[in-house]
């Protein structure tokens, strides 16, 4: 039988491979978008008016399961993942450890469901500033950055091949057609456009966080959340009656079962989803690409049974299934065929290095009053001030970073007890059962001191990007396909540590500066410890506009491929000061429009 | 009654926890009995697959029910004619499961849904191209009194003792109400007013079927209920368990019925497991007794304020608990008629 036909191929669903979907499909070209995981409907887009999201804390943090992945140095502990976490037993992400031992991580996973990371995320959306896209530029000739004896913070820096002004366009389309709320004024990443539906009202936690923030003379705008307040029109969502019932605390790590989160699928897929040039094919799992010369011509997966298919992809191959995993389907392509897809693939020797999460970490408090946390989105206020040049350059840094408070975090009740003190996904649970005190009347006035008084601020900044930061194929760890797993190998520099401890140190001082009665709890990063990833992979296959240096050209385009893009986080070289989904999505337009032109 | 899923729905539920190549039994963390091939298939448990249902038009008349979809892989060995049978059919009747396709291709899976009243316990089994059997994906196997197996599911907001004999569940009920507030003088009077005040017709339309509204809150019930699915790896924890905690309080305490000894007796205990050196603790048929003590406290954290589909927050007490003492308007996210929501609809 001859494999079936189509003009483009999209691998991922989620805010790398869905904007450029809508590009190309808008423009009349057929296009077949697969999707490892499954596709969950909202209750109207549902024949029986039901949904596959749950507002059900244990669709968060399942059922405890055990690790069974032989050579792990963490056989045995127990893990929790939500309903659309991979299963670590079957896909393993193996990090190297401190220790030197090998242990299998939920860290860095995005969830594996048709609108992938942007079901699960918190929606915070913001913008990367101007500088952040040339941080060579900007740390050119310096001689005052903190902790970096051996000059590797300007080495390695790169402005990336575009300028925020190329860009700006396709932020602006992103926030229209993605769908946001949020207030421009104050931010330090300057917009074209507003396309920003009205913020709710704040959580009244909120408003220590907004005096901390004043008295130390820093700007404040409400947090651009992937939310939407208001009818949208370009996703032809419309909104409860009452506004305020939108706010819920099942927002961060939960899919919308009504759909106003505004994930990829409900915002771009689902609108374009009767047209006939798209098909969306969910709980498809692409195994390995093939070449032939300086094209891709044929994308391998298997299909909801497991059985092999094969699509023949006569335009372009889009590859978009998040930073670790993309990687290493490149990777897993060029050891099926080394002297081919290989020797094209790794020709600048960069692929999998210089991967990239994020500097963050931030500080807690415990407020006065107590207030229904249940009630919010995922964050209310948001400050660039440790994002401007003259904030970097006053305190040698490199980079900036965004700092902004969180709202939904601790909100429900077994939520609070499962990240009690648990620094990650790995760790749920550890803090709550590791302290005996907590019982009988101890619980009582543990949830007397906690519940619903709890508040964080956190930053998301820039982390150096290092050679030696790489995702690899594992020696001998297989997934349930029998395909070797990513291996991440990190650590951050002495650099991170620096701006980390600042960075820290100013979330701590909007919390004391927060007022009467606020009790400052701590604060810190995730400095030291090398599984911490945010959920923002990114790098690992950056592009750049010598490809000796980079693995993508300035549009995306592998470069020695006429038809092989690469559209999620993992092409960038620096990591940016924020959260990433929203440059992801712009980016995802922009190649879009690149790549229309060859078409 | 046969209620219509599409094939996406099903195969939404099947994908990720069935489709892979190789004979790997990494699913087996202590729950199987050598061999048992559910140990290459991720979280088994899941099968049948227990929904909540809706009839299109009426929140209040649907919450009664689940949506229980029964599921056969046929894929290594492929079937022409699979049906189910089991208690909740009138007469026993068979109800076929259809092929679910793929761009138009049979997948190799069956499946059905059917409609089930929550709160049940059911026994079935499939025939196969005319051969019965039980659930090759379900591990709930249950032997009926004539010592066959039959596969077995129940529906949500069970309240029926699957798990634990009648002391072992009143042990395990003195030592959840040490571990949670709900026992403290003022916090019992809460809780009964909580039960006393449900009218007879919120009972039955949030709780449609008969439980025991107890002073734990459903904790055990959870208990009973996660062990008997979702973490059935637990289950030998809780019986050798309980089994030593008794025989330690009565050596400790003789002539006497550990389940009359007062709260210090309980309070004594579990600081000595917090610390994991117990006094009279068999530390040969059960290593850690603190081992135990932190399973038992999550499961108590969590069936005291989980969703009460799960089992645990009977009578949703928990969450009144903590709204009669905080600002947590728990009812304004979830569905009616539980809450008060009538966007979302559970």
């Amino acid at each position: 039988m001859a494999d079936e036909q189509r003009e483009i191929v999209i691998i991922g669903s989620g805010a790398g491979g869905a904007p450029l979907a809508q590009t190309l499909v808008d423009a009349g070209h057929d296009v077949v978008m697969l999707e490892k995981g499954p596709l969950l409907r909202t209750q109207q887009q549902s024949p029986d008016g039901l949904s596959d999201f749950k507002r059900d804390e244990l669709f968060a943090t399942g059922a405890e399961k055990r690790l069974t992945v032989p050579g792990m140095a963490n056989i045995g502990e127990a893990y929790f993942s939500s309903h659309v976490e991979p299963d670590l037993n079957d896909e393993p992400h193996v990090y190297r450890d401190t220790d030197g031992a090998d242990r299998a991580t939920i860290e860095g996973y995005t969830a594996q469901v048709v609108g992938g990371g942007t079901q699960l995320y918190g929606g915070v959306s913001l913008r990367f500033t101007p500088d952040d896209l040339r941080l060579q530029s900007f740390n050119a000739g310096r001689t005052d950055l903190r902790d970096d004896p051996n000059g590797e913070v300007e080495r390695e820096a790169r402005d990336w091949p575009v300028a925020y002004d190329e860009l700006e366009p396709f932020y602006s389309e992103a926030e229209r057609i993605v769908g946001l709320n949020g207030t421009r004024g104050n931010q330090e990443k300057p917009a074209s456009v507003d396309h920003y539906q009205p913020p709710l009202e704040p959580n009244p936690i909120s408003r220590f966080v907004a005096t901390g923030m004043d008295a130390l003379g820093m700007k404040r705008y409400r947090t651009p959340l992937a939310v939407i307040t208001r009818d949208h029109e370009p996703s032809g969502r419309t909104v409860p009656a009452d506004h305020e019932s939108i706010k819920t605390a099942f927002v961060n790590r939960y899919g919308d079962p009504l759909g106003l989160k505004s994930n990829t699928w409900i915002s771009i897929l689902a609108p374009m989803s009767a047209k006939a040039n798209f098909e969306l094919r969910a709980n498809c799992v692409v195994t390995h690409l093939e070449s032939e010369g300086d094209r891709v011509t044929k994308v391998h997966y298997r299909d909801p049974a497991g059985g092999r298919r094969v699509l023949a992809a006569t335009k372009a191959v889009v590859v978009a299934c998040s930073a670790i995993e993309s990687v290493r389907l490149l990777q897993l392509s060029g050891a099926a065929d080394p002297g081919g897809f290989g020797e094209r693939i790794q020709k600048s020797g960069r692929l999998g290095r210089y991967f990239l999460t994020h500097c963050f970490g931030g500080a807690s408090a415990v407020l006065p009053e107590r207030a229904d946390k249940s009630k919010t989105l995922d964050s209310d206020w948001a400050t660039d001030h440790c994002a401007r040049g003259e904030f970097v350059r006053a305190n040698g840094l490199w980079a900036g970073g965004a700092i902004y408070n969180n709202t939904s975090d601790a909100a429900l009740p077994i939520s609070l007890a499962r990240t009690w003190q648990a620094q990650d996904m790995d760790n749920i649970w550890k803090g709550y059962l590791g302290d005996p005190s907590i019982v009988g009347n101890g619980f009582e006035r543990y949830m007397d001191d906690n519940f619903g008084r709890r508040v964080s601020v956190s930053f998301m900044a820039n982390q150096v990007a290092q050679p030696d930061n790489r995702i690899e194929l594992h020696p001998t760890v297989r997934d349930k396909w029998g395909r070797p797993v990513a291996y991440v190998i990190k650590d951050w520099h002495s650099h991170d540590q620096a701006l980390m401890d600042i960075l820290a140190d100013q979330c701590g001082e909007i919390l004391r500066r927060g007022g009467e009665g606020v009790q400052f709890s701590g604060q810190g990063s995730v400095g030291g410890q090398v599984s911490r990833i945010a959920n923002h992979v990114l790098g690992g296959a950056r592009f750049g506009s010598d490809p000796k240096d980079s693995v993508l050209d300035p549009d995306c385009r592998a470069w020695e491929f006429q038809n092989l893009y690469v559209t999620d986080g993992a092409f960038m070289p620096t990591s940016g000061g924020a959260n990433p989904t929203l440059t992801i999505q712009a980016n995802s337009l922009r190649v879009g429009q690149a790549l229309l032109g060859r078409l | 009654m046969v209620i219509e899923k599409d094939d996406q729905y099903v195969l939404n539920h099947c994908t990720r926890f069935l489709a892979r190549d190789g004979d790997e039994r990494r699913h087996d963390f202590g729950q199987y009995e050598p061999g048992d091939p559910r140990a290459k298939v991720c979280e088994a448990w899941r099968y049948p697959i227990v929904d909540s249902y809706y009839d299109g038009q009426s929140v209040d008349a649907s919450y009664p029910f689940n949506a229980v979809t029964f599921v056969y892989d046929g894929r290594a060995a492929p079937a022409q004619e699979v049906a189910v049978t089991g208690t909740f059919a009138e007469l026993h009747g068979q109800t076929p499961l259809r092929p679910v396709l793929f761009l138009g291709e049979a997948s190799g899976i069956h499946a059905v849904t059917i409609r089930v009243a929550k709160g049940q316990v059911h026994t079935y089994k499939l025939r196969v191209d005319g051969a019965w059997q039980v659930d090759p994906l379900n591990p709930q196997i249950t032997e009926l009194d004539n010592g066959r197996p039959w596969s077995r599911f129940f529906t949500e907001g069970c309240q029926i003792p699957l798990t634990f004999a009648r002391r072992e569940r009143e042990l395990l009920g003195r030592l959840v109400s040490h571990l949670l507030p709900f026992r403290l003088p003022e916090n019992e009077r809460f809780i009964r007013g909580v039960y006393e005040s449900l009218d007879r017709q919120s009972r039955e339309s949030q709780f449609p079927l008969a439980y025991k509204l107890d002073e734990d809150v459903g904790v055990v019930n959870y208990i009973d209920k996660v062990v008997a699915r979702a973490e059935r790896h637990h289950l030998d924890d809780y019986r050798i368990c309980l089994e030593l905690i008794d025989d330690v309080l009565r050596s400790r305490n003789p002539g006497r019925d550990p389940l009359t000894l007062p709260r210090d007796a309980f309070a004594d205990l579990y600081d000595e497991m917090a610390t994991d050196q117990v006094a009279g603790w068999d530390t040969g048929r059960y290593g850690s007794p603190r081992f135990f003590l932190l399973l038992l406290r999550r499961h108590a954290m969590t069936g005291a304020f989980v969703h009460p589909r799960h089992g645990g927050n009977s009578g949703t007490a928990g969450w009144a608990y903590l709204h009669d003492r905080y600002p947590f308007d728990w009812a304004a996210a979830m569905e009616a008629p539980l809450g008060r929501n009538t966007d979302y609809r559970g």
